[in-house]
């Protein structure tokens, strides 16, 4: 019976393992940096196997924050390093809300920023209308996004 | 099949002592052996938070700690022997040698030992832990969630979901929270059938992870399509900080990983008791599988659980938002994403504001999941997904206020996972009876609530049918693996579809003859959904059968199915499959068979249920219609 489950299993498995996904690691800054960060590179045929044992072949550490420390960091804010390691880890994420003027990880920023409840609106609303200068261009660092961020938002 | 009995670890206590010789005692003014009777008087090592902070489970001859790292015990005998581990724990704190001292390395122990002794700390070395106040005062630990991740859309594999479990700060923003993960750890430079053999007898060892819960939503909800439930549990901040304490004390720590019971959501449930050792939540399961819905329904009949939130997966809410807007839009933001439309065009269009605004974050949302998927590239992708978001940003305008995602009925709330069956019918005019059981997971006719939909895993199903008429009881059917995943196509999304069933099943032969036979059919193709049909899904297939009434002992099919699969109301389902294969090699000649079949399932209660199924079958010389009622018992 054990025989036949493995037989099974490796059946299964080649089947299921013709699927492979390509080797992209993207390091770097910028935006879509982070996006494969924590899922690393796994063929279906992993996928598979993980999925069935909740296995992972992610390095399995006590990861306190999920940023890469080679990008250029922030100068007015390097107290909060939360909301550093936060803009960096979710900055597609965090565009995307402020594009949008709302959103979960836009509110995540501007608890971290200590932004009163009341004045969230006027906070989100000014960050909207101040994208292009918070995300100037695609290969833009999370530093530039973090420090435009504070300063348009004490101007406004 | 290679016998994997002699593990390693047997050794390591060995090699501790050898590396380790006797550690060098401070001057302790006999508070060590103090502190050692009173453990002792009160058999401290007989307590059930021992136990719990040490993994002990009942053995042959005592106990025996499930974990199997070496330096998880200070005691060279420390897996075997608690009475030892204790004092061994309350040597270390008294050993200035150590680094990072013993508090630091183990504060569950320490906090527990510290509080039942009453240690006065004053009498020990005194000794610091900066880098454990670090991560303490960044967890910021006050409350605490069980996460349960439902199964992967497109791998029922992946069906049984996992669970995990967050530690929420003071933060609102749940994003800010940290998941406690427990996972086997693959070698990726394993080859596929070791994979296999270790990931399904469990040969990897099995570690903690602590990482951000944003990093879980992005590899779940943004990845993987899985949508995620939040179950808040009542624990108090007291509890949830020893369990992350007792979390803290485990980094780095392996057990064996058990695909069947010692797994992901087994082992988190030893950290829910060291949060509240009143709850006994690792020894209800008896049984030789846990599921993570398993591990849910333990802990929510503990109790422990006040609230749930969903957390729609992305897929999901792409999928709602492409509802709410029309076609057009709809393909308008795919041209979007694709990079045939200038973002411009559409702020610049005749749309209202608030459809603009809908348009350009349906956009944003798919070109993100073109790159995760590893359709567009990065430098394409960051250019195009700036100049939608740029584009976005000057519609002020919200998208329009889409009704909330409605949220499917949690996964507690399916049926249970074993299911026997009893069932009468009639096979060519001879009437039988047949009795069945499979231990898990779901089938398409099971009651659909609470699983994912066109779903379906099934692990060895055996039935065993008697005919009065000739006396003969026959094994019908031995399936050791029926796979089925339907995910249906639309204007955004094209996944693939397939099945994969294997196992033993009763072949029909000409002149009446039935025969085991090994079967092997694999088979992929799409599914749409189609509104008044359901599902329907088309699917080129191949089949193996392995027996010794064939030419050759073998015949190998091709062919194809097609089936329709609907939830006609609660109650009420419909399935039917047509399939055809042609013999192509081996017995070419009773490779060829039809089969179609229709059967409608019918919802008793969450438990119980009632299948009618009819089945024709047709190949070279057999001509056989099979009409079946069951009745199955899911427990």
């Amino acid at each position: 019976m054990k025989k036949l489950l493995v037989l099974v299993a490796v059946f299964s498995l080649v089947v299921a393992g013709t699927a492979m996904a390509a080797g992209n690691t993207n390091t770097g800054c910028g935006l879509g940096t982070v996006i494969f960060k924590d899922v690393q590179n796994r063929t279906t045929l992993v996928q598979v196997v993980e999925a069935t044992t909740n296995g992972s072949s992610g390095n399995q550490t006590f990861g306190i924050s999920s940023g890469t420390s080679e990008c250029t960091q922030p100068t007015k804010t390097v107290q909060n390093e939360r909301l550093n390691e936060f803009v960096q880890a979710n900055l597609d994420e965090l565009a995307r809300d402020i594009s949008a003027g709302k959103g979960e990880t836009l509110s995540t920023v501007a608890e971290l920023m200590g932004v009163p409840s009341a004045q969230r609106d006027a906070f989100n609303s000014n960050l909207q209308a101040h994208f292009q200068q918070i995300f100037p261009a695609p290969g833009v660092e999370f530093a530039h996004v973090v420090d435009t961020i504070v300063s348009v938002s004490n101007q406004g | 099949m290679r016998r994997h009995c002699a593990r390693p670890f047997f050794f390591f206590p060995l090699l501790l002592l050898l590396l380790f010789p006797s550690p060098a005692w401070p001057e302790t003014d006999g508070y060590l052996a103090e502190l050692k009777g009173t453990a002792e008087r009160r058999h401290l090592q007989d307590d059930r938070y021992w136990d719990i902070l040490l993994f002990y489970k009942p053995a042959a001859g005592g106990r025996k700690s499930l974990v199997d790292d070496p330096k998880f015990f200070l005691s060279p005998g420390g897996k075997r022997d608690p009475g030892a581990e204790l004092s061994a724990t309350l040597d270390a704190m008294f050993d200035n040698s150590l680094s990072p001292p013993a508090r630091c390395r183990f504060p569950a122990r320490y906090e527990w030992l510290k509080e039942t002794l009453q240690i006065d700390t004053a009498r020990l070395p005194a000794q610091e832990c900066p880098e454990l106040d670090n991560t303490l005062r960044a967890i910021n630990p006050k409350s605490a969630s069980l996460i349960f991740s439902s199964g992967h859309m497109n791998a029922p594999a992946s069906m049984f979901g996992h669970t995990f479990l967050r530690l929420d700060s003071a933060y609102e923003s749940p994003l800010l929270s940290y998941a406690v993960n427990y996972a086997a750890t693959i070698n990726p430079k394993d080859s596929g059938i070791s994979y296999a053999f270790k990931g399904i007898f469990g040969f990897y060892p099995g570690y903690y992870s602590i990482l951000p819960y944003y990093a879980k939503v992005r590899e779940y909800a943004a990845m993987e399509h899985r949508d995620l439930w939040e179950y808040r549990t009542n624990l108090t901040e007291t509890e949830v900080r020893r369990m992350t304490l007792h979390v803290l004390e485990m980094q780095g720590v392996y057990m064996d990983y058990y695909f069947l019971d010692e797994n992901c959501s087994y082992d988190l449930l030893f950290l829910l008791e060291a949060a509240r050792p009143s709850v006994a939540l690792t020894d209800r399961h008896k049984e030789f599988f846990v599921t993570p819905i398993d591990t849910l329904r333990s802990v929510l009949a503990a109790g422990l659980i006040d609230n749930v939130v969903f957390r729609a997966s992305t897929a999901r809410r792409i999928r709602r938002m492409a509802e709410e807007a029309g076609a057009a839009e709809v393909a308008t933001a795919k041209s979007l994403a694709y990079g045939d439309v200038e973002p411009s065009t559409v702020v610049e269009g005749p749309l209202p504001p608030p459809e603009k605004a809908r348009v350009l974050d349906l956009a944003s949302d798919f070109t993100q999941y073109l790159y995760r998927k590893k359709e567009i590239p990065k430098s394409p992708y960051q250019e195009r997904y700036l100049r939608i978001l740029a584009a976005r940003s000057t519609v002020v305008a919200p998208s329009p206020e889409s009704p909330p995602i409605p949220v499917p009925a949690p996964p507690e709330s399916g049926h249970l996972v074993s299911r026997a069956s009893l069932a009468g019918g009639a096979r060519d005019g001879d009437s039988f009876l047949e009795i069945a059981y499979r231990p898990a997971y779901h089938s398409l006719e099971d009651p659909a609530e609470g699983f994912n939909d066109g779903s379906q895993i099934v692990f060895s199903e055996a039935a065993v049918r008697w005919y009065p008429g000739d006396e003969k009881v026959r094994v019908q059917r031995l399936d050791l693996i029926d796979i089925v995943s339907l995910s249906p196509r639309d204007a955004l999304f094209s996944p693939v579809s397939w099945k994969l069933q294997t196992g033993f099943a009763t072949r029909d032969f000409p002149g009446g003859v039935e025969s085991l036979v090994y079967e092997v059919n694999p088979g992929g193709g799409f599914a749409w959904k189609v509104p008044p049909l359901g599902i329907v899904s088309v699917l080129t297939e191949t089949d193996l059968a392995v027996s010794g009434r064939y030419d050759r002992s073998f015949a190998f099919g091709m062919g194809g199915s097609a089936g329709i699969a609907r939830q006609v109301s609660d109650r009420w389902g419909v399935l039917a499959r047509a399939r055809y294969v042609y013999g192509v090699l081996g017995d070419t000649e009773r490779g060829r068979r039809f089969t179609g079949s229709l059967s409608l399932p019918f919802r008793l209660s969450r438990n119980r249920s009632l299948v009618l199924e009819g089945e024709h079958e047709d190949a070279p010389s057999v001509h056989v219609g099979t009409i079946r009622l069951t009745w199955n018992a899911y427990f």
